[in-house]
């Protein structure tokens, strides 16, 4: 027979009451975030993190007397399996190059490396080096990296090799030179050759102002391409009548990796901040983007939803390496990921091709990378020693699909990448091409309040990848509303 | 010494207890704080003190990638909050959720306890053990799987529901259904409270079954009349465990939404952590998690004043 309650004593307020504090406490800690997640020139991985060598002292030495550069990556590319096994590579080299410095690897999942360089930086631990890292890593962290200028003075850096336009972008609005170009990528179409034979449908242009079949290659060629591409379990595509939207099982088209502002350069560049640098706009090309790319999603099904992208058929995350997607518009750092680490790839037959134009006019946005060292290094001369090597290190290029920013170093670059992907034969002169494209201003260009504004435009991203029925300009209007208000916070 | 009675003699120890007792006592006393003091050297260098900082920290604008430029601003972080319509709206998710969450686990553990006391069932070690599994899965790793398999293109379940001729909803991406999704995720691991409610049930006296059923009670009497009485201790402890578990649920939410929660999933704690870590406003996160803890120790606080009229404790009767 059991009594009650074991104890039969009601439990003490007080005691119970402390405990459960500290269990909200406790419990209230930043749990560790995961999950994989499309952003701008970044990709998913799990997270690396490569054992610092302890500092003896807070100068920053090893215990053998060494100076420690600790270099952060995740900010941008550079946390793909197999770009860390050469990243690797790159460390253990350097440090049998040389015994006054040991370079140490940091590398962190992209999803969080911002949380966690920012709580570096709070508690006094930054690294010395961060990147490789595009334009927003530097809008966010600007303010935090060191002026170059001296150092490049010093070691006689030649920049004359290198395009003007985004050497100075690394210094407007940073209050000197932060950074050096260490690579661009071009966007362009890749598609999936095996897609368009089983189709029986020509290729897209690899030249800007070709036809396609006969017809402009603008947007609404597109569209109608892009539908015969689409293709459901039954094997009816997107322009027959008994086409089924709840069973698709390949797609037309796709833009991987990007965001609204990504979206928008479809259409051509633009900006959501006005030239009176405080003011919220959403430029009506964009609004015309966003419109069509929502079409293509809810309307005519020839774009994946959110949903359907995080379906396990396009999945882990990278839809056109899942052999679903027929075009996808992406930058040339997608030459990491459209070959499997392991085993046969899904997709052994691509190309790449122009985008199409919006009347006269073909937009390919660009993305820049380089490496930053931050103002708080203890060791800026061996920091600067140690970017000098990365920003020169061909295996790095290589690896990361950057197109050298010094222009003698290209033809090596798709050299490499040819051996890489052979047999498979890519037309790089679509890459080189789009260089003559850019958006201006960038999609990635800086807004105040940045990372509130940036957070935003993701959750209006969201909304529209998973909400069916909207009205865009309604939402648009909505989005300007509240980057204005976002704006005015630091205005 | 001893002091004399008639009749017989008592012992010193007992005529002044305090004395001696005191010794035993004070020897007690130090090794009870030996024995705890990892506690709460833990309690004060990982709770105590972060709170007290967190505390410092939200009186002033404390950017993390400047902590050098820290400054004091009073009490403007707070007022700041009451305006701020992320907070009003990340309140109300939250309230949402918990509406949704807390009794969804209480009824789906009490209901696996009741089927696991039960004695018709047979294998309940291996069933307590099976239900008790997911609690040992990361919930991180958890929440991947099921949104995997809640997909609302290729997830089992709408797979599952097609076959039976329904059309499943998107169960991540529909903001109408994404807080039913997160407290779906929840009940999978209800296990632990499972478990405790299985012991309160295993205490309930066999006695008053046995009256209850000769005074001719049915089964949903005895439930109403004698086991849920006999486990409103239990009831109340886990009911305040899912409350405050509720209030600070942030994985889940922030797995599901790959770290950028819409206006449906924008949950306080995870509101919390973006306005910290994502937006560096880490002065304003820390009025942000005050204001979590206040609302958190006042509903405990109106818990156990409410307890008094309906939790049965058969000691103090």
């Amino acid at each position: 027979m059991n009594s009650g309650q074991p104890g039969s004593r009601a439990p003490r307020p007080i005691l119970v009451t402390l405990a459960t504090i500290a269990l909200v406490v406790g419990a209230c800690g930043p749990a560790a975030p995961a999950a994989s997640s499309p952003t701008s020139s970044a990709t998913p991985t799990p997270v690396t993190v490569t054992p610092v060598p302890v500092e003896t002292t807070d100068t920053g030495l090893t215990a053998d007397g060494k100076v420690l550069i600790r270099w952060f990556v995740g900010l941008g590319t550079g946390a793909q399996p197999d770009q860390i096994a050469d990243e690797q590579k790159v460390v253990s080299d350097f440090n049998a190059s040389q015994d006054k410095i040991v370079l140490s690897l940091e590398i962190y999942q992209n999803t969080t490396a911002y949380d966690i360089l920012s709580t570096q930086i709070a508690a006094g631990t930054a690294p010395d080096i961060i990147g490789p890292v595009g334009f927003r890593g530097f809008y966010s962290y600007g303010d935090q990296l060191l002026d170059l200028t001296p150092y490049i003075a010093k070691n006689n850096v030649d920049l004359s090799d290198m395009d003007p336009a985004i050497l100075a972008a690394y210094k407007e609005g940073f209050g000197g030179q932060v950074g050096i170009p260490f690579a661009i990528y071009p966007s362009f179409l890749y598609y999936n050759k095996d897609l368009f034979d089983e189709a029986g449908l020509p290729y897209p242009p690899h030249k800007v102002g070709d036809k396609y079949d006969g017809k402009d290659w603008n947007w609404d060629t597109l569209t109608e391409l892009a539908k015969k591409l689409t293709v459901d379990k039954a094997g009816n595509d997107a322009t027959a009548s008994a086409f089924d939207k709840s069973n698709i099982e390949q797609w037309g088209y796709y833009m991987q990796w990007t965001d609204p502002r990504g979206w928008g350069t479809q259409r051509g560049a633009g900006s959501v901040v006005a030239d009176d640098g405080k003011t919220a706009q959403i430029p009506d090309n964009w609004v015309r983007a966003w419109q069509w790319y929502y079409d293509a999603m809810w309307k005519d099904h020839f774009v994946p939803t959110g949903t359907e992208n995080r379906a396990e058929y396009l999945g882990p995350d990278n839809a056109f390496q899942s052999g679903h997607i027929a075009m996808d518009f992406v930058h040339l750092w997608y030459t990491c990921c459209a070959w499997p680490a392991d085993g046969k790839p899904a997709v052994p037959n691509w190309d790449i091709a122009v985008p199409p134009a919006d009347g006269t006019t073909t937009t390919a946005k660009l993305h820049a990378d380089t490496f930053g060292i931050m103002k708080s290094t203890k060791h800026p001369d061996e920091a600067f020693q140690v970017l000098t090597y990365l920003l020169n290190n061909d295996t790095l290029i290589a690896r990361y699909g950057a197109l050298p920013a010094v222009k003698s170093k290209q033809a090596a670059f798709f050299a490499n990448l040819d051996t890489r992907f052979a047999p498979n034969k890519v037309d790089w002169q679509v890459a080189l091409d789009m260089l003559g494209h850019p958006d201006v201003p960038s999609h990635e260009a800086d807004m105040p309040n940045f990372l509130k504004a940036d957070a935003a435009i993701k959750a209006f991203q969201e909304k529209l990848i998973t909400t069916e029925g909207l009205d865009i300009a309604a939402e648009a209007a909505t989005l300007k509303a509240t980057l204005q208000g976002l704006f005015d916070e630091v205005n | 010494m001893s002091t004399s009675s008639p009749g017989f003699v008592v012992p010193t120890t007992l005529v002044h207890p305090g004395r001696v007792r005191g010794g035993l006592a004070r020897r007690e006393e130090i090794w009870g704080y030996v024995f705890i003091s990892p506690w709460i050297i833990g309690f004060a260098l990982f709770t105590f003190l972060p709170m007290a900082a967190a505390a410092v920290f939200s009186l002033t604008d404390f950017d993390l990638r400047r902590p050098d430029d820290i400054r004091f601003i009073g009490l403007a972080n707070y007022e700041r909050l009451l305006t701020d319509p992320v907070v009003a709206q990340s309140i109300g998710v939250t309230l949402r959720f918990i509406a949704i969450t807390v009794p969804l686990n209480l009824v789906v553990a009490l209901g696996l306890a009741l089927l696991l006391n039960s004695p018709r069932v047979a294998g309940k070690p291996l069933l307590r053990t099976l239900f008790y599994m997911p609690i040992q899965i990361p919930l991180v790793a958890a929440t991947l799987i099921w949104a995997g398999v809640l997909n609302g293109s290729s997830g089992w379940v709408n797979t599952i529901l097609g076959v039976i001729g329904i059309n499943g909803p998107d169960w991540i991406g529909d903001s109408s259904w994404v807080l039913v999704t997160l407290a779906l995720i929840g009940v999978w691991s209800v296990g632990n409270m499972m478990l405790i409610f299985v012991a309160g049930l295993q205490g309930v006296p066999s006695e008053l079954y046995d009256a209850a059923r000769v005074d001719g009670a049915g089964t949903w009497r005895t439930f109403r009349s004698v086991t849920l009485p006999l486990i409103t201790p239990i009831l109340f402890y886990n009911l305040l465990i899912s409350l405050v578990t509720s209030f600070q649920t942030f994985i889940q939410a922030f797995v599901l939404k790959n770290g950028v929660p819409d206006a449906a999933t924008n949950l306080f704690n995870l509101n919390l952590y973006r306005q910290a870590f994502s937006f560096n406003q880490m002065g304003y996160a820390s009025g942000l998690a005050w204001v979590l803890f206040a609302v958190i120790l006042g509903v405990t606080v109106i818990l156990f004043w409410s307890s008094r009229r309906w939790v049965y404790y058969a000691a103090e009767r």
